[in-house]
């Protein structure tokens, strides 16, 4: 959009001042413009709303595992030693997610050896990616001095995730973000189902289901850039393909009825939880180890 | 003579290929240092959600909030842009929450009693000498929860 700043000469001097004197404050324009001659102006006005989509992350994802008594389970992670073995930036891209997934549950759950291997294996990709300024060795230095530190570790998890997602946005590469997000939420998927195999209980299988939910997102996000990127393309056939094994789950919940709880503004109703029928279970198990299993090999 | 003006061409088309991403890379220093300690006590959720907008402009973000958590929603706007309307609003498209820039409230806390899809809808009032300035400012949508 504001590429017409091109015409303005006189600006010129004035734009790279603004670059060169950032300092803490968000760079913001501040324009004089002839209204009847300004085409960004008219521009900006029949722009399209910017629309986001959030996915929940893998460390909420994971800590809402924890909560509905899922146990930890090294064995069904990815192993991150196959980090090297990714080439191509999708496969990249996707396992940068996988091993961000793995990195939130094993530390959500403790397990400090195991976040320190996934952490380089995650830098390792990011590294491929091109994306090492957000995940640099200086990060990977604050968590092993952190390593016995839950509560900063978990932080400097989450903000390294916070930064990788958004340095990729910043520099265009939002496709690259949209595959990071999905084998992420992929991932976070995959542990669910595999923990509910090994030990079912109502509580996993409702937050198994409300899956539905996020997926819708997930695949509005994907959808965005899957005209330009046959990578992307092929994983948006895949949660569509997810999301027809959701077919006859009821996730949606609530309504909007607000009331106070204990000081605490509760917004929906008496709406019955999600839940899964043990086919549908099955069906969302197998297809998410389908298309999990493509990502890692 | 012609020298100097490729020189300036090549300097202006520099300026206008980094600008907007040195704006969003500063708005996300900016919402790191100033707009997330304010999400305290409640955990980031990892996803930043911000936008350049101008007065008139609008955002929109769609989030699934699940049973038994507690959240914070928190909309923040730069100085430049003054202070921004922002709403909840459910699938139906019914107001939870609103918030008026005449009146704002930055933050609204609560949780649901079953897993849902809500909208946080964010849009930036015109300013009052709309005819001959545009500002662009960073708008900040950002969610903490409560491990």
């Amino acid at each position: 959009m504001r590429i017409t700043l091109l015409g303005w000469t006189a600006g010129i001097s004035g734009l790279l001042l603004l670059q060169a004197c950032g300092g803490g404050q968000p760079a913001q324009d501040t324009l004089n413009v002839d209204q009847a001659a300004d085409s960004t102006a008219q521009a900006r006005k029949q722009r399209t709303k910017a629309i986001f989509y959030n996915i929940p992350s893998p460390m909420e994802t994971a800590a809402l595992l924890k909560k509905a008594g899922a146990q930890y389970d090294k064995d069904i992670l990815n192993d991150p030693n196959k980090n090297s073995s990714y080439t191509a930036a999708s496969k990249q891209a996707l396992n940068l997610g996988i091993y961000g997934a793995d990195l939130s549950y094993a530390s959500v759950y403790n397990n400090t050896h195991e976040s320190m291997l996934f952490t380089a294996a995650a830098q390792n990709l990011a590294k491929q990616l091109n994306i090492s300024s957000a995940f640099s060795q200086e990060v990977v230095d604050r968590m092993e001095k952190n390593r016995d530190h839950r509560d900063s570790l978990l932080n400097i998890i989450s903000e390294t995730y916070w930064e990788v997602d958004a340095y990729l946005k910043e520099n265009q590469r939002e496709n690259i973000s949209a595959m990071m997000i999905a084998g992420g939420w992929v991932e976070g998927l995959y542990i669910a189902t595999a923990v509910c195999a090994a030990h079912d209980t109502p509580e996993l299988r409702q937050r198994i289901a409300e899956q539905k939910l996020p997926l819708t997102d997930l695949i509005a996000l994907v959808s965005t850039y899957s005209g330009t990127d046959q990578s992307v393309a092929g994983v948006l056939n895949d949660l569509k393909a997810l999301e027809a094994a959701y077919t006859g789950v009821s996730a949606a919940g609530g309504g909007s009825s607000v009331s106070q709880e204990g000081g605490v503004t509760v917004i929906g109703g008496s709406a019955p939880s999600a839940s899964l029928t043990n086919e549908q279970l099955k069906a969302i198990t197998e297809k998410t180890a389908a298309i999990r299993n493509t990502y890692i090999n | 003579m012609k020298h100097i003006g490729n020189l300036l061409a090549s300097a202006t088309l520099l300026a206008a290929l980094l600008l907007p991403s040195t704006a969003d890379a500063q708005c996300r220093s900016y919402a790191k240092n100033k707009w997330v300690p304010e999400l305290a006590p409640y955990k980031f959720n990892e996803t930043f959600n911000a936008a350049q907008l101008a007065p008139g402009e609008d955002a929109e973000v769609s989030l699934t909030f699940y049973s038994g958590q507690e959240y914070r929603i928190l909309v923040r706007s730069h100085p430049i842009l003054g202070e921004v309307n922002w709403k909840l609003v459910d699938g139906s498209n019914k107001i939870i929450f609103e918030s008026l820039a005449d009146d704002p409230k930055h933050t609204f806390d609560f949780k649901v009693a079953s897993t849902q899809q809500l909208k946080v809808q964010v849009w930036v009032p015109e300013a009052p000498n709309a005819n001959n300035m545009t500002h662009v400012g960073c708008v900040g949508i950002l969610v903490g929860f409560k491990e």
